[in-house]
């Protein structure tokens, strides 16, 4: 059936139109050319002066996998003040900061959402991630699978194995996860704490292997462009949430020399130690090297007032963050010779300096990076605020004087200690639609996403245009996923269930044999036992695997 | 939609050559499995004595009972259906099935307002408390095999509930850092000669059961160099205190090994000292606990119940969700009288019969073996056990490793899953 949507105005950075009324024409899952005649259309659908944008992406958000369920299992309190009702939502749930798993999909949809990426899957979790990936509904997902502490690549990267070898090793991971991209926490750093080290700076050795994380992030860069994947590594850097980290980041940037790269969470690696409380806002700095280094994209990680939970795979700066619990308990974990984890729950407080500061200097990094197509809007759900909250950021980009009077709220030490009252910039819908579709989409290779040209995948948010953008993205009118509505008036009114999106780089088979021979040795699963199959993703029909080509596909 | 690609390696199928075994959480995955005549196994290799228990069960006859009658499938799965339609308040009880089995228990717990415990439920329930009250610092089996070069035993015999704890876990050391040091020391705190004999412990620090919590908390005030009043607190001798607080000082990476279920009354406040023990060496030195439980898909029931429902078991399914630790044990529930029916799921044979005093004529009782009970209970339904009879996935004793179970035989017996998806559809 040939659907119209009428009179909307389109925001579609992907193909450059900007704020133009026209119609869009859906069938068969699919956005088609306007056919000759109009009245073809069997269903119209009148969305006069609304605005319409393609379904959202979210590029960074930790929504399945063992430390989430660590976050959930946790948080009986949180929970408790957010239960979601049988009359709400197809199936019940609960959750602000840590949600069950189909009500951040329900509500994920409700924003209009259409993709989500987990960004911290461990290899040897992999088959759990799925499943909860598997069980999280109305969107397509996928994940990055973390490499960079697993003893296997510092012991080659000790040996010094070639290049070649690395990217077979790194290609078997990507298979035996099901992942879309390489992600690196801390490179070497959590591996470092299982030795005992507190602290690795960017060209600080491993007690262990003797490597740096330079080494490692380079490896793995190397690894991700010779592979031809779309999204490149996703680094979470060395010395997150210290004091001076702007430095390493900017070290960071620079060591790539020109490789690709997406630094994730930016926010929460610029910060400075001028001013009497030894912490100041690098967003400045890293916004001139960012944009003037085209290599590089980046999530900015805002942090929002109120309570959360944080959930990284980063042990050992997990580890000094427990200090500051909020309640008081933690969970750490060393995890399988390949990875950790850190899970603190916490209340970013507005009248905190320090955490008034990290609010502003996100704020900055947004205002200050010239070009959205390589920002991305994020909270590092929920390590800086549960998802939810991304209306609120929104008003907060596109609204300066409402932005003034937050900032005039917050910890005035930290008013005091940022730029952002000086800051005029807001951003355009145009803008939003780049960083929340077009650049996510392009940056993650998601053929078909982030565009409303005719051959698009119908994923299509309708919102009324309202002064308070806050209300406008909270809650579209319309959401189609593939052509199907699923969402009216900010209420799901369709379950449908979303596919994964993986890549499978060849890899010779040589590593194999390697790999079995070291599992056999060291670990307490059999090499074959991690490697997810493509049925298990498919998972009776709650699943779909989308295979993503790259350059080393067959 | 970009085109569908096929790379090598990516359709494989778990290994067949060796078997993974489903009868406890630590889910060894390289057991050599015979076939015999009547469709069980012996377990040539690397088995254990609770494999060898389980895998010499032969499959059930696929004959439903209601009321001790011989029925068909269908027809008992309606008459399941009617039943749990009427109960205002049922149980679904046991849970020892796989992660398939969970989800389809919570959709059709979504139907019948039901409340979900698992036949550990005490035991899961305490790691549930500690984690939400003080949180841990947790490892897992392979970082205790390679790195840990101090492991300390708590009072249980491990090779007894884990016999192949020992040959995973502890008596190799191949550690793939370039700093391994020094072997592995294996120390026993808690009662009995047995245990340390068997784990072939360098050091045991002998005290009863009921004196564990007072020993590990006099072992804490020396670490932290607090003077004891007492000369030997709980039998220990303050020079072996001592001399173990050095051991742990110097020790790289230090692991606790402890068995919840085996704690008992002492569970709560000795894991409580287990964490306290692992926060104070963590200062300075490194050190995590690793707890070995969650069988009979223990780990599999609080995992997939958590990320499906936000919360660990003991949950109520009805207008919104209700999590009530305490109130929704079963024994609890059991005992207030609340409950008037009863689902009781046993996958892997060794949890099939309910409680002594469940209401068996309203019970749904799904089971991989038939005790006694069944032909009393109101319905009586076999099921396959997970990885023999149908392809699983359960949760290692970790919560990290999830593994894949093949099918090793063709008996035709359904999943878990596959009957209660089909009860809900009749419901």
């Amino acid at each position: 059936m040939l659907t119209r949507l009428k009179g909307g105005r389109i925001y579609d950075p992907e193909n450059g139109i900007d704020g133009e009324v026209r119609d869009l024409y859906l069938r068969n899952g699919r956005i088609v050319e306007a056919p000759a005649d109009p009245r073809e259309a069997k269903e119209v659908i009148d969305i006069s002066g609304r605005v319409v944008m393609s379904g959202a992406i979210d590029i960074h958000t930790h929504i399945g996998g063992g430390k989430v369920n660590i976050g959930r299992m946790m948080l009986p309190e949180d929970h408790a003040k957010d239960l979601v009702g049988a009359n709400r939502h197809p199936h019940l749930g609960c959750g602000h900061a840590a949600p069950s798993t189909r009500t951040a999909g329900y509500r994920y949809a409700e924003m209009g959402y259409v993709a989500c990426f987990e960004p911290a899957m461990l290899a040897g979790n992999a088959r759990q991630t799925h499943m909860e990936l598997a069980d999280t509904p109305m969107v397509d997902k996928g994940a990055y699978v973390l490499l960079g502490n697993d003893d296997y690549l510092l012991r080659a990267l000790a040996a010094k194995r070639d290049a070649e070898f690395l990217r077979d090793y790194v290609a078997w991971t990507l298979n035996a996860s099901q992942a879309l991209a390489i992600k690196v926490v801390n490179p070497g750093g959590i591996n470092a704490f299982k030795f005992n080290q507190r602290k690795l700076d960017l060209d600080e050795k491993n007690a262990g292997y003797g490597i740096t994380p330079r080494q490692i992030l380079t490896a793995l860069a190397d690894s991700v462009r010779a592979l031809g994947l779309a999204h490149p590594l996703h680094v979470h850097g060395c010395n997150l949430g210290v004091p001076g980290n702007v430095e390493t980041t900017l070290d960071t940037i620079r060591g790539l020399e020109g490789l690709r790269a997406h630094l994730t969470h930016v926010q929460f690696h610029s910060y400075g130690t001028e001013g009497d409380q030894k912490f100041s806002s690098g967003a400045a700095r890293i916004a001139e090297a960012v944009n003037a280094a085209p290599n590089v994209s980046l999530d900015v990680g805002q942090i929002m007032f109120g309570r959360t939970i944080t959930e990284s795979g980063d042990s050992m700066r997990q580890y000094a963050g427990s200090a500051y619990a909020d309640p008081k308990k933690w969970v750490g974990m060393d995890i399988e010779c390949e990875a950790g984890c850190g899970v603190v729950p916490f209340r970013y407080k507005d009248r905190n300096f320090v955490n008034a500061l990290q609010w502003a200097i996100g704020l900055e990094m947004f205002l200050l990076i010239d070009d959205p197509w390589r920002i991305f809007l994020t909270t590092d759900h929920p390590n800086g605020a549960p998802f939810t909250s991304y209306p609120h950021l929104i008003r907060l980009l596109m609204d300066g004087s409402f932005r003034r009077d937050m900032l005039a709220t917050i910890n005035p030490e930290a008013q005091a200690a940022t730029t952002l009252g000086a800051i005029d910039r807001e951003y355009s819908l145009y803008e939003i639609a780049i960083m929340t579709r077009a650049a996510p989409a392009r940056s993650l290779g998601l053929k078909g996403f982030g565009s409303l040209a005719p051959g698009a995948r119908a994923h299509i948010t309708v919102y009324k245009d309202q002064a308070n953008r806050e209300k406008m993205f909270a809650k579209p009118d319309y959401v189609f996923k593939d052509g199907q509505l699923i969402v009216r008036n900010g209420r799901v009114v369709e379950e449908v269930h979303g596919a994964t999106h993986v890549v499978h780089p060849d890899y010779d088979s040589a590593i194999e044999r390697e790999l079995d021979t070291y599992f056999d040795r060291y670990m307490t699963v059999r090499k074959d036992n991690l490697r997810v199959t493509d049925d298990e993703v498919r998972d009776d029909g709650r699943g779909e695997l989308v295979v993503h080509p790259t350059k080393r596909s067959t | 939609m970009p085109s569908l690609t096929v790379s090598k390696g990516s359709t494989d199928k778990p290994a067949p050559s060796s078997a993974v075994c489903p009868f406890c959480a630590l889910l060894c995955d390289d057991l050599g499995l015979n076939q015999r005549p009547d469709a069980s196994f012996t377990v040539a290799r690397h088995g254990c004595s609770r494999a060898a228990a389980g895998y010499a069960r032969a499959p059930l006859a696929s004959e439903a009972l209601i009321g001790g009658r011989s029925v068909p499938l269908d027809e008992a799965i309606g008459v399941a259906a009617t039943l749990l339609k009427r109960a205002r308040q049922p149980l679904f009880g046991g849970l020892a099935t796989d992660v398939d089995g969970i989800r389809a228990c919570v959709n059709l717990a979504e139907r019948c307002s039901a409340v979900l415990d698992h036949v550990h439920g005490d035991a899961l329930a305490s790691m549930s408390r500690m984690l939400q009250a003080r949180g841990w610092y947790a490892t897992t089996l392979s970082e205790v095999r390679n790195r840990a070069d101090l492991v300390v035993v708590i009072d249980v015999d491990v090779s007894q509930r884990y016999e192949n704890f020992k040959r995973r876990c502890l008596d190799a050391r191949p550690a793939p850092g370039n700093a391994p040091g020094k072997g592995r020391e294996v120390v026993f705190i808690g009662a009995g000669k047995r245990a340390p004999e068997a784990l072939a412990a360098d050091t045991t620090l002998s005290c009863r059961s009921e004196n564990l919590v007072e020993v590990l908390l006099a072992l804490l005030a020396t670490l932290r160099g607090q003077r004891l009043a007492a000369r030997r607190p709980a039998g220990a001798a303050a020079g072996a205190l001592a001399d173990l607080a050095a051991k742990l000082r110097e020790a790289r990476y230090t692991t606790f090994v402890f068995t919840p279920a085996a704690l008992a009354e002492h569970r709560e406040p000795a894991m409580a000292a287990i964490g306290d023990l692992v926060d104070e060496l963590n200062r300075t030195t490194r050190a995590a606990m690793l707890a070995l439980g969650g069988d009979d898909g223990g780990q599999s029931a609080v995992n997939t119940c958590a990320w499906l429902s936000g919360f660990p078991l003991r949950v109520g399914f009805g207008q919104t969700l209700q999590y009530e630790p305490q109130a929704f044990a079963t024994r609890a529930l059991l005992d207030s009288g609340a409950i008037d029916a009863l689902l009781w799921i046993d996958a892997f044979g060794e949890q099939a019969t309910p409680p002594p005093d469940a209401p068996l004529d309203r019970t749904v009782m799904l089971a991989s073996s038939r005790p006694s009970v069944a032909a009393q209970c109101g319905v009586f339904i076999p099921v396959g056990t997970p990885g023999l009879d149908h392809f699983a996935r359960l949760v290692r004793t970790d919560s990290v490793v999830t593994l894949p179970l093949a099918q090793q035989r063709d008996s035709g017996l359904p999943s878990v899953a596959g009957v209660l998806t089909r009860i809900l559809e009749k419901y």
